[in-house]
């Protein structure tokens, strides 16, 4: 808690001090960060070795040869671009329709006085704290009574309804001053219209970092697809990742790059939404995913 | 910060300054201007049917599908507490039990120490601060099934892990053959992976402390500890506490990370509830018996957020 400091003293030496401290401090936490970062960086240098020096008597970053065709390899051999191309469209679609489900909601809880709306809100709230995953079975049993199984219908719906992006739009809603509204509603625009023409276009910093948690959110989901998907051709990217690692004689190379291949969309992501990000997460609007 | 408060959501929800601004009460409100009052309902109904078919039915129909013996084929019939004495008898599930007690008893507290201790660190005067946060934040929202295929790699018995332990004259270790090392492992992954998250919800709570309170305490000579203890923490305990709540939540969930490693062993060491209750499920085709063990898993989640909701008034300072 150094950065409360009292006012500097002018000492000639306790500059000194400082800035040696600042230093030190500065490169303790980046050598930090750097051992924080080396099941990544290692992960891709593996990415590039040949398959029978993965493992070796010695650690060493880099192997005889730097094969980038190991990425080629895990697009064709292991079927990557399939699992990118799937797992891409579901977690396009899932954006679009979790957008669309929050905002309706949130509006109606941010801006729109209705009978119950209080009880609404409150199992809203209490959902938050369920245990999503216990509940898999009876999801699992309702989509296949109804020949739901192994669809991607299955696969999307489920994951829309999470209260979290309601509560982020609404936080935000809350925020835009009565009078707007006043003044759209004297000039006859509907409820819907309000929505659209002024609401909207007001919270859109919100929408898209909503967008990205939904996006991540799709696009890292694990055990309901596991469950729902069947068949190999509907598969995302964490089912084949998962079925790859659990075949006898792992091709480490092919599924580091594929890994690579999976992170770094996150990556990038994250470092150009970074300032967005963290400040919705300290709002404290997603919970710990 | 804008915490939900879990045990006041009613009174929020009927308490006005959630409620939309009050418009002025003059002529022009005698007919409100939304149109009717039904309208409300219309733009929540998508998202509450959908909360209550995906998320709610789900819970409630979880609870009854454990009193009965169904399975994938259909013929369902309902056998009482059958199932329930039987998890009772079932070694696999006794263990499994343990198995994630232990992981939340060494993850979480080590989560929250971890979490608070960069987000402090990250407070102090470092140059770029916010790159390290991006560094630290990308694997909480990278692929977990990606990131846990990465740690099976590196620790493997002849992995980078192990040739790093050889340069300095160590190991080798068993990581994934020994049921120790193995729990171990899954617990690693799951810090290295989440504490990112939890760092940036409590920076924001250190973010909120007003720099002249602690300004103040320093002028009273309270030490570094003293501050610590009597300033940082109770100001910044709704975050612990939001923090605490979710991430104990999730941590009796954890299926991904063992799914991945160890599959669960060696020898059910790395046996989740979670994964056993996937098992039972999806390979064993006891749909039942698996919500039987999703009951139970409830409960104790339930109990476990029950009590933190009542112990939180011994150390939970609002406002």
């Amino acid at each position: 808690m150094t950065n409360h400091q009292l006012p500097a003293s002018g000492s000639h030496w306790r500059r000194r001090g400082r800035t040696v401290g600042f230093a030190a401090n500065t490169t303790v936490a980046w050598l930090f960060a750097l051992l924080f970062s080396f099941p990544l960086i290692w992960t891709f240098f593996t990415a590039l070795k040949p398959a029978n020096e993965v493992f070796g008597a010695q650690i060493s970053f880099i192997g005889s040869k730097v094969l980038w065709s190991n990425f080629v390899d895990a697009w064709t051999e292991v079927g990557f671009g399939r699992l990118l191309l799937n797992s891409l469209v579901v977690a396009a679609i899932s954006t679009v329709l979790t957008l669309v489900v929050a905002t309706l909601t949130a509006f109606a809880f941010a801006r729109l006085r209705f009978p119950g709306r209080s009880a609404v809100f409150l199992l809203f709230v209490i959902t938050l704290t369920l245990p999503s995953e216990v509940a898999v079975v009876p999801l699992f049993l309702g989509f296949d009574q109804a020949g739901l199984a192994d669809t991607w219908f299955a696969l999307i719906i489920p994951g829309l309804f999470g209260a979290f992006g309601a509560f982020l739009l609404r936080q935000f809603m809350l925020q835009i001053p009565g009078e707007l509204e006043e003044a759209a509603r004297l000039d006859g625009a509907s409820t819907w219209r309000l929505l659209i023409s002024v609401i909207v276009p007001l919270v859109r910093p919100a929408l898209s970092v909503l967008a990205i948690f939904a996006f991540l959110g799709s696009w890292n989901s694990f055990l309901w697809p596991l469950i729902i998907l069947n068949s190999s051709d509907k598969w995302t990217i964490p089912i084949g990742i998962a079925g790859f690692t659990t075949q006898t004689g792992t091709q480490w190379e092919l599924l580091m790059a594929a890994c690579v291949m999976t992170i770094a969309p996150v990556v990038i992501v994250v470092a150009f939404a970074q300032r967005q990000l963290v400040a919705a997460i300290g709002a404290g609007a997603f919970g710990g995913r | 910060m804008t915490f939900v408060r879990l045990d006041r959501a009613e009174e929020e929800a009927s308490d006005g300054s959630v409620a939309p601004p009050d418009r002025p009460r003059g002529r022009l409100r005698r007919r409100p201007l939304g149109g009717p009052r039904w309208v409300g309902w219309a733009f929540v109904l998508p998202g509450l049917i959908g909360l209550a078919v995906f998320i709610v039915i789900p819970q409630v129909a979880s609870l009854i599908l454990g009193f009965s013996d169904s399975t994938l084929l259909g013929g369902t019939q309902f056998t009482g507490t059958h199932n329930y004495i039987r998890l009772l008898h079932d070694p696999q599930f006794l263990n499994s039990i343990l198995v994630t007690a232990i992981f939340v008893l060494v993850y979480v507290p080590a989560n929250i120490a971890i979490s608070m201790a960069m987000a402090m660190w990250l407070k102090t005067r470092i140059a770029g601060r916010n790159w390290l946060r991006v560094i630290f934040l990308i694997p909480a929202l990278s692929p977990m099934v990606a990131n846990a295929a990465v740690f099976r790699l590196l620790f493997q018995k002849d992995g980078a892990v192990n040739q790093a332990l050889a340069t300095i004259g160590l190991g080798p270790i068993p990581w994934l053959s020994d049921g120790n090392w193995a729990l171990a492992v899954v617990i690693g992954v799951s810090l290295w992976q989440s504490f990112g998250y939890n760092m940036i919800v409590l920076g924001a709570g250190l973010d909120s402390i007003s720099p002249d309170v602690i300004a103040a305490s320093r002028i009273d000579g309270a030490g570094r500890f003293r501050r610590l203890v009597s300033i940082t923490l109770p100001l910044v305990s709704p975050a612990l506490f939001f923090t605490t709540v979710l991430t104990v939540i999730g941590a009796w969930q954890t299926f991904a990370q063992a799914y991945v490693i160890t599959g669960g062993g060696p020898g059910n060491s790395t046996m989740t509830i979670m994964l056993y209750l996937y098992q039972t499920a999806f390979t064993n085709n006891q749909l039942g018996y698996a919500s039987a063990i999703a009951t139970v898993l409830f409960l104790i989640i339930a109990i476990f957020t029950l009590f933190q909701l009542w112990g939180q008034r011994k150390w939970v300072h609002y406002d």
